[in-house]
């Protein structure tokens, strides 16, 4: 990490395969179950767009699928759209790695500003990366989540 | 000399984790080794976890992993130690501090942990206490909300 960057990065073990775990980060039947309702439309291929949205159709962040390689691998170019302080830092890189070790999957998570001490890594990302991988984590495992309240 | 081997002043490490679960049964589950010994690499603990008193981490082989002492404790919600690796001879032996700190929110928790360090450190350990800390509180998750610990081997740093 530069100086001129902020970043985000979280490290869960699931209880699940790759497979599942590739499901639940991208079909909309999964995300919004665990994701405080939101969904993704993207095709997952690289260069194609990729938009969070709110059923009602409100867009909570947009940008581009920047590599793809299921189940393996996914970089999003990500830009938030629903907060003008955040938006203004531009766009951000999200990559995640889904990797089998033993009995569970390490899904590894790097969320990358060129921006220091940039807002949105420090006050959005970071407060919401743990709760939605703790809610996908207890999804995944239990079927369950382990909140609906997003704040 | 690896890149592994340069000295730093780490940043702290801190890892959040949101359970379905009460502040004391998180509490319970890091104090107690019937617990311990499921999520965190077969180790138990022993301590009577009160302010000042010693604690030990110990491998299933009874040597010593990890010695300290008890700087906070406030059951349910915050325990505090410091926290010295003993097993392996090149660790750091400067004490980093392990602080838990456990939220009830609704009808779950937020649990926060934070190892902070003082003193210089080989790089290779921090990237194995991130590791490290990532596997063992998510083992614990999945203890305390399935009954079931996750199967996670690790080495020591390299």
């Amino acid at each position: 990490m530069t100086k001129n960057q902020t970043q985000f990065v979280y490290v869960s073990y699931i209880r699940t395969t790759p497979d599942k775990l590739w499901a639940a980060l991208t079909q909309p039947e999964f995300t919004r179950q665990y994701w405080f309702g939101v969904s993704m439309k993207s095709d997952w291929k690289a260069g194609s767009s990729w938009e969070m949205m709110y059923d009602d159709g409100r867009v909570m962040d947009a940008g581009e699928i920047v590599e793809a390689d299921p189940p393996r691998r996914m970089v999003i170019k990500w830009r938030n759209e629903w907060k003008p302080e955040f938006k203004a830092e531009g766009y951000s890189r999200c990559t995640m790695e889904l990797e089998q070790v033993d009995g569970a999957v390490k899904l590894s998570l790097t969320h990358v500003m060129d921006v220091a001490d940039s807002k949105f890594i420090t006050e959005g990302v970071s407060n919401g990366w743990p709760k939605i991988l703790s809610n996908l984590k207890s999804f995944l495992e239990t079927g369950a989540i382990a909140t609906a309240n997003k704040s | 000399m690896s890149d592994g081997d340069e000295l730093i002043v780490p940043p702290d490490v801190v890892y959040i984790t949101f359970i379905r679960a009460t502040p004391l049964m998180i509490w319970d589950a890091l104090t107690k080794s019937e617990f311990t010994k499921q999520f965190f690499f077969g180790r138990t603990v022993e301590s009577d976890w009160k302010q000042g008193s010693k604690w030990r981490l110990v491998m299933p082989d009874g040597k010593t992993d990890v010695a300290g002492e008890v700087l906070i404790s406030d059951p349910p919600r915050k325990l505090q130690v410091t926290w010295v690796v003993e097993w392996l001879d090149d660790a750091p032996k400067d004490p980093a501090i392990i602080t838990y700190e456990i939220e009830q929110i609704g009808d779950l928790s937020k649990l926060t942990m934070t190892q902070h360090t003082d003193a210089k450190i080989p790089r290779k350990f921090l990237e194995g206490g991130r590791q490290g800390w990532a596997a063992i509180l998510s083992s614990l998750k999945s203890l305390l909300e399935t009954g079931e610990a996750l199967t996670i081997k690790m080495n020591p740093p390299e």
